[in-house]
């Protein structure tokens, strides 16, 4: 754990440098940290607890709507309506799983698919809560301390911290009690049941920490886009590139997610002017990939054959 | 009596559509029935079939209805190269390997169909589509009523092929028991792909006859077909085909009198809640006995 808190360190040290080394190319580092933060923290629950949620669009679209209508709303700023959002969320992530968990298995999948569509159609109709299909924009952010919060600089520090924030969460939980009974869960529920372990209330606690911290990158979202539509923020092919790109980069391990956001954003950026908008074609086919020869994903398949060597070498 | 008559005429646009929407299901639970697997990319072959008859027509000038000769065929082969290929190899895995293969095969399709005809609506004018005659002061879609049709016929034929036919026996015995069915000598890889063949070729037929009523977009359109046909399987049972009808219309029913008497811009919600209604409280369908039955 300290390893991978020390390895952390030192990355969110490099990340640091990056604006003054590539100023012209922040947009898309924001995109590859903002994507790093959702599949980690969709990883807490789709990967450490084995419950796939296609449904996660949700609080990236809550956090963004809080930040935007906090702003123009009520003149609230960022910080205080993404802690509120983190708080909404994890209470909504509540109800949802309680109404949810009684499903297993894809049946689950199925059913956060339907929630996320159900809200998805709230955010769109109801108008005088979201501003309706035309969306809400940020006209205006305050400036602590003087920074510009419209800056990509600026931005680009916040899905950093964000990044980092929710990877050293996920190396605290996988060494700690909570990150065991998450795995024990994922195996085998009945077996988790017999060893004391209460599978509803494990999945729960997963589902709301996954869903106050997707939110939070929901809010820097917000920011970044300064306009926030309900078809774009709440679309199923968001919840679908979140779970995507965790599970093409390793369900289940720290790094993964990380590295698959890496990998699928930087793959988009390449092929953008080959595909244009059909970029979506290389989820679809890296994940046919990872399902039928690397099941365990990239990171997951690197670590494997780490772990075979060094028994290899023992023996 | 005004509202009755209104009232009828939803009932009957919610009939129409529900046939509609149980063409798109039958196909989804006979693959779910038979191989356990849920088939994500089933909306993105109902699209592929609104594009085939798109280039039937732009190509040959053919009629929808006609394109089904060559569209159904093409169907059932390119459901059959799949499950070689792709899903036949994760039918031991987890069950959700299964979910993300077919999941990836439908970002293949809809973006594959995006680069192909680009991102603007297409549609096949035929003079037909918006007929309508009348029965009783009810109002009836021309193009629906076919679809309907279309819907009665597949049933009746899969019925007959599903109890009538030496293959169909062998389906049933597969859903039933897969290992049981090879131990008398069944091959069950074969069937898994006939079923899948079987589903495709349902859905792409779906796409033909709902082309003169609906635009096709490439990727939009499939995940909203697929829902739909989720919501109708779960409403019937998931593996129940006879049931599926009794899903679509209840699904059209419920979404065309929620729009009117409630909200209309939620339309689409209420086969959602209805869905997640029955998931949790009748996960085996409102007319299933048991999960496992086709």
């Amino acid at each position: 754990m300290i390893k991978h808190l020390i390895g952390l360190g030192v990355l969110l040290a490099i990340g640091m440098t990056y604006p003054a080394i590539f100023p012209n190319n922040l947009t898309i580092a924001i995109s590859v940290l903002l994507f790093a933060g959702w599949a980690t923290s969709w990883d807490l629950l789709g990967g450490w607890n084995g419950q796939v949620s296609l449904g996660h669009a949700s609080f990236v679209g809550l956090g963004a709507y809080f930040v935007a209508i906090g702003q123009s709303q009520f003149g609230l700023a960022p910080w205080w309506t993404m802690a509120m959002a983190a708080a909404v969320a994890a209470v909504l992530a509540y109800f949802w799983g309680w109404l949810t968990f009684s499903l297993r298995g894809p049946y689950f999948s199925l059913s956060t698919i339907a929630v996320a569509e159900i809200l998805r159609l709230v955010a769109i109709n109801e108008e005088w809560l979201t501003g309706g299909a035309t969306g809400v924009f940020i006209a205006t952010l305050p400036e602590p301390f003087g920074v510009d919060l419209f800056s990509r600089t600026a931005q680009f520090y916040m899905a950093l911290a964000f990044a980092g924030v929710v990877i050293a969460t996920v190396i605290v939980v996988s060494r700690a009690r909570f990150g065991y009974q998450l795995r024990a869960v994922r195996e085998d529920e009945d077996s988790a049941m017999a060893a004391g372990i209460d599978p509803t209330a494990t999945k729960l606690k997963a589902f709301m920490l996954s869903a106050a911290l997707t939110s939070i990158g929901g809010g820097i979202y917000g920011i970044v886009l300064a306009f926030i539509e309900p078809h774009v923020i709440f679309a199923l092919l968001l919840s679908v590139q979140i779970a995507l790109t965790a599970i093409i980069g390793g369900r289940g391990t720290i790094w993964g997610p990380a590295v698959g956001a890496l990998v699928l954003i930087g793959a988009g950026e390449i092929f953008r002017t080959t595909f244009a908008e059909a970029n979506m074609l290389i989820y679809g086919i890296l994940i046919l990939v990872v399902v039928l020869f690397v099941p365990r994903g990239i990171v997951g398949e690197l670590a494997r054959r780490h772990i075979r060597r060094l028994y290899a070498k023992r023996a | 009596m005004a509202g009755l008559d209104i009232f009828l005429q939803n009932i009957a646009n919610g009939v129409l559509m529900g046939g509609v929407y149980a063409l798109i299901g039958i196909g989804l639970t006979l693959v779910f029935g038979v191989m356990r697997t849920i088939n994500f990319a089933h909306g993105d072959f109902v699209v592929l079939g609104m594009y085939s008859a798109v280039l039937f027509n732009a190509l040959l000038g053919w009629d929808p209805y006609l394109s089904l000769v060559l569209a159904m065929p093409i169907g059932f082969f390119a459901g059959v190269i799949v499950e070689r290929f792709i899903l036949s190899r994760v039918i031991d895995a987890p069950p959700e390997s299964a979910l993300l293969a077919t999941l990836g095969i439908s970002l293949i399709i809809g973006n594959a169909i995006l680069l192909t005809f680009g991102g603007e609506p297409r549609s096949v004018q035929v003079s037909y589509a918006s007929s309508t005659f009348s029965i009783a002061g009810v109002n009836v879609s021309m193009v629906l009523l076919l679809a309907g049709i279309a819907t009665v016929i597949m049933i009746a034929a899969l019925y007959a092929l599903l109890n009538r036919t030496e293959v169909g026996r062998a389906i049933r015995g597969t859903a039933e028991n897969r290992l049981g069915a090879e131990l008398v000598g069944i091959d069950t890889r074969r069937i898994h792909s006939i079923v899948f063949g079987l589903g495709v070729m349902l859905a792409v037929m779906a796409g033909v006859t709902l082309i003169p009523l609906l635009f096709a977009t490439p990727t939009n359109t499939g995940a909203v077909f697929t829902l739909k046909a989720f919501v109708v399987t779960v409403l019937g049972g998931l593996g129940n085909v006879g049931a599926a009808i009794a899903g679509g219309i209840l699904l059209g029913v419920v979404e065309v009198l929620g729009a009117s008497y409630f909200m209309s811009e939620y339309r689409e919600a209420y086969g959602l809640i209805a869905f997640l209604l029955i998931l949790l409280f009748r996960p085996e369908g409102l007319f299933g006995r048991t999960v496992k039955r086709v």
